[in-house]
């Protein structure tokens, strides 16, 4: 912490501005939004995963009490333009997609027809009126049925259902693998999930025809880009679409783009010059909302005799669902782009295959590239049980030592400022390695089968606009901001991002208030309206703290040089070098020491507002400040993750025993917000490696986990207490040495978890190689066990 | 579906309202009375995110239609800050970042101000029981586990 501790504000443990309201029940949520007369939607959703649709009845239902309408395809595809997405990206087939259906439907819950009417209750009594015949198709069900050849096509329009393949290859990979001592083949398959916040997606859309203007209130992440695209979608310009983003109840990655029931409801919205609103119930949301993470990764190592990796071969095959709300290779590319992390290995290739197939569509879900570690260091476990050695030097004489940095990846990403080794150390002292070794050795004996897992992550965090041009995707990787001193010297600031639960209120005010000079209670962070927030790409991936943050604290160091510019006028002085502000006092350095000038940010505001003419030459009035900020092409993290499990081999289950991780994030702008992130993310990876599964049945492609009582998500029961070391090390091309983080946790555990039961079932000879690892699983596993 | 118009006693304050009988006492108090505290995550009873408190007891909203409740006591987390201060439970949550999004927080206050007057020393393993009834998709739970033992001693040491 010797660098962070130069900071007055920055790290400071202040508890949230956000919570008195959210603890009191005066929390802003989508649906506490009231509108007089706003009437309510609902979809009728497909009840087969794949189907031509033949006709539509809806005249019982138009008929009706309470209904105003019913609109089909038919409408939408005159109210909206379709998406297209077709980035120039080689490998990657381009797709369409419209606001509904027209001809047939891809998966169990895709959207056919919107009712609105008076009250939801109404509208969705009408859904069930609705009668459409539909003329049932093959289902593709997963990946390897999707590629098959002869298999349905889910996209009519395109060639095959291989929607996406790249592949790449830095080295001389086959020539190494040749060459080595031993070549280690893994397999890892992680299953379909949701992101399940608890507030589930909605949105309201009031239209003013006298003004042309659409006001959308929705939870969303990102409400720039989500007016960019609405806009576009409904054939209006960005000034004529102001996008709201209230409180959310979380986001996870689920609320970023416009689905197309939002752009439904936004339609209906300016057609009917009435405001429509629509809440998803659960079932919808499980259904139909996004799902994540169903990839395989297969991996061929190639080590000398003593686990060094002189080549690493990684395939991946991801399915996609039905739908490309994002571009088929978004998620598996980053994978595929980080996978060796902390490790050195110069010759690496792989093979990125997405396919799509009639189910959800997929999208980010928080870590979408969580697989990555498990992949990396359930290989390093591999090497080391083929090799016959100890896994924590298999990673050793593998990994990244500060002297290596910058360290350019093979596939050209740089890492630096990370500390994997320091981290690993950090966590196996915690856990006193050596001792637990012994320990798993004489339970052993007794019939305990306990396990230590590890994981080493590298997390990228936050991604300027040069990765994004790299990846070929369009977009950007900046972030924007502005900040206005008011007359009476409180300071208001805003950012493109968009908060669902991280604290940015509290967090971001801190990084202004240490480079202004104020106090963060000062500083009130304005976020999520669009009319109000300077245009910024909003909150994904863990940039939060790296580009709004690292934008915040620049515009605050531009609005203290303004302000010291004047009081140096103000205090008669020939220049501000020898002033500094601390929490809005001027100060001024007195023969090697900081002495109050009695000078206050107020009387400097204003000045600047109400008494301009007392200026120095050369400065406007007033007190307000923008600009931009791109951070470097890619930001990482780090930290080790350690899971004591003990597999109770009779009966499947898992226990966890301790859970420690030792992170390095690098500056934190609040130390309470980042270890709630941390054990968030943690648990979320737990929770995804042991319960949560999507799962469809096979034959009729129904998805039959479709309420809280079949999705199960981890319980207060479920998680253990987190023991996190913290560890902070800047980046030191960042503003203030911020790297960012909370989706590390999740790559952590779902590697750290799998380790740990793979070293317990050790002893049988048997390897974890799918998620989730529940009872069922380990006890199929081990009744194969040689 | 005829409407009846029921009186609810919510916060010891009455309120009427004409409701179809399938109404939801969830939607009644947030569309209704204006009482949007409560939320609503699920609809099925799982979540937890609706509970309020009905005669003292912790009971789910979304699984309770309005009728039902006519006659009871309805308690919602409006009324657990006194005068706009929080209660010791409020004020343990907000010290120990026992939320994060916000959205569960009200039905998980619910179920401990209940719980709490009830059991005034429960074990880790007694607030994870308790507390596994809520879920939670932010904080893994820790925090909010820390912040019941807290209120529950500050409770005992007869700060409020």
């Amino acid at each position: 912490m010797s660098e962070a501790s130069q900071f007055h504000q920055i790290g400071r443990a202040l508890p949230r501005k956000e919570d008195y309201r959210l603890l009191t029940g005066q929390g802003r949520y989508l649906d506490d939004i009231v509108v007089p007369g706003a009437l309510h939607a609902s979809f009728v959703r497909s009840p087969y995963a794949h189907a031509r649709i033949r006709l539509i009845k809806t005249d019982a239902a138009r008929r009706m009490k309470g209904v105003v309408a019913v609109v089909t395809a038919a409408e939408l595809t005159q109210w909206t333009t379709t998406l297209r997405m077709a980035p120039p990206i080689e490998g990657l087939q381009p797709t369409e997609m419209t606001a509904l259906p027209v001809d047939k439907v891809r998966f169990q819950g895709d959207p056919v027809v919107c009712i609105v009417a008076t009250d939801r209750y109404l509208a969705e009594d009408a859904a069930e009126a609705v009668e459409i015949e539909y003329e049932v198709l093959p289902a593709v069900l997963s990946y390897d049925d999707a590629v098959c050849a002869g298999a349905a096509l889910v996209d009519d329009t395109l060639t095959s259902n291989l929607i996406s393949h790249q592949t790449f290859e830095k080295g001389v990979v086959k020539q190494r693998m040749q060459d080595a001592f031993a070549v280690v083949e893994t397999s890892f398959t992680q299953h379909r999930q949701t992101h399940l916040p608890i507030e589930t997606r909605g949105c309201l859309a009031v239209w003013d025809g006298g003004r042309e203007h659409l006001t959308f209130h929705i939870g969303n992440q990102v409400p720039h880009p989500l007016r960019t695209q609405l806009a576009a979608r409904l054939r209006l310009s960005e000034s004529q679409v102001t996008v709201i983003s209230p409180d959310v109840g979380g986001g996870f990655g689920q609320k970023i783009v416009l689905y197309r029931e939002e752009l439904t409801v936004a339609a209906l919205a300016r057609q009917l010059r009435r405001p429509v609103r629509w809440r998803e119930d659960r079932m919808e949301n499980l259904q139909s909302s996004s799902h994540a993470r169903e990839q395989t990764c297969r991996v061929h190592a190639g080590v000398d005799r003593d686990g060094r990796i002189a080549a690493l071969e990684l395939e991946i095959i991801e399915d996609f669902g039905a739908y490309c709300f994002y571009p088929a290779n978004y998620l598996a590319r980053v994978v595929a782009m980080i996978l060796t992390g902390p490790y050195r290995i110069d010759h690496y290739a792989f093979d990125v295959k997405v396919a799509l197939t009639n189910k959800c569509g997929a999208g980010p879900m928080r870590a979408p590239m969580s697989i990555t570690s498990w992949v990396m260091d359930g290989t390093i476990d591999a090497i080391a049980r083929k090799l016959g050695r100890d896994p924590v030097e298999v990673r050793r004489i593998n990994m990244l030592r500060s002297q290596d940095m910058p360290y350019t990846m093979a596939t050209g990403e740089v890492v630096e400022d990370i500390t994997p080794l320091e981290t690993m150390d950090a966590a196996l002292a915690a856990i006193d390695y050596a001792g637990f070794r012994k320990r798993q050795e004489a339970e052993r004996r007794r019939g305990r089968y306990m396990g230590v897992g590890l994981c080493v992550v590298v997390e990228s965090t936050a991604y300027g606009s040069r990765f994004y041009k790299n990846a070929g995707i369009p977009g950007s990787g900046h972030e924007a901001v502005w900040l206005r001193i008011e007359p009476s010297g409180v300071v208001n600031a805003s950012v493109g991002l968009m908060a669902t639960g991280q604290g940015y209120e509290t967090a971001l005010a801190q990084a202004v208030a240490e480079s202004l000079g104020v106090e963060a209670s000062s500083v009130r962070i304005l976020l999520g309206n669009t009319d109000v927030a300077p245009y910024g790409m909003g909150s994904r991936g863990a940039r939060g703290a790296t580009a709004g943050g690292g934008a915040l604290y620049l515009v605050g160091e531009k609005a203290r040089e303004r302000v010291l510019v004047i009081a140096a006028a103000l205090l008669k002085l020939n220049s501000a070098r020898e002033l500094r502000m601390v929490s809005g006092r001027i100060q001024r350095m007195v023969e090697g020491q900081w002495a109050e000038t009695g000078l206050m940010l107020a009387h400097v505001a204003r000045t600047a507002y109400l008494d301009p003419s007392a200026l120095p030459e050369g400065v406007a009035p007033g007190l307000d400040f923008s600009m931009t900020y791109d951070p470097p092409p890619l930001t990482f993290s780090n930290s080790t993750h350690v899971c004591l499990v003990e597999v109770e081999v009779a009966t499947g289950r898992i226990m966890i025993e301790r859970y420690v991780a030792a992170e390095d994030c690098g500056t934190v702008l609040n130390p309470i917000i980042v270890r709630g992130q941390q054990q968030g993310a943690i648990a979320m990876g737990l929770s995804g490696s042991l319960l949560e599964h999507v799962v469809y049945d096979s034959e009729t492609g129904q998805n039959v986990t479709s309420t809280l009582a079949d999705y199960l998500v981890a319980t207060a029961c479920e998680v253990p207490n987190f023991e996190i070391i913290s560890m902070n090390t800047p980046n030191r091309h960042t503003p203030a040495g911020i790297k960012g983080m909370a989706e590390g946790g999740v790559m952590g555990a779902i590697g750290a978890l799998t380790n740990a039961v793979n070293d317990a079932l050790a002893p049988f000879n048997v390897c974890v190689e799918r998620q989730p690892l529940t009872p069922q699983a380990i006890r199929e596993l081990l009744r194969g066990a040689k | 579906m005829n409407k009846r118009t029921i009186t609810l006693t919510v916060n010891g304050q009455s309120y009427e309202a004409t409701v179809e009988p399938r109404r939801l006492l969830s939607d009644v108090l947030r569309d209704d009375l204006g009482l949007t505290g409560t939320h609503v995550g699920c609809e099925h009873g799982v979540c937890g995110a609706c509970t309020v408190l009905i005669d003292g007891m912790p009971a789910r909203s979304c699984l309770t239609f309005a009728i039902q409740a006519e006659g009871h006591d309805l308690t919602t987390v409006e009324a657990v800050a006194a005068n706009g201060h929080y209660s010791a439970l409020q004020r343990a949550m907000h010290e120990e970042h026992a939320l994060q999004c916000g959205f569960c927080t009200p039905g998980i206050i619910m179920t401990f101000e209940a719980y709490l007057k009830e059991n005034a020393d429960p074990s880790e393993a007694e607030i994870r029981q308790v507390l596994s009834g809520n879920l939670c998709r932010c904080t893994g739970y820790q925090n909010i586990v820390a912040a019941v033992r807290k209120a529950a001693a500050a409770m005992r040491n007869g700060r409020t």
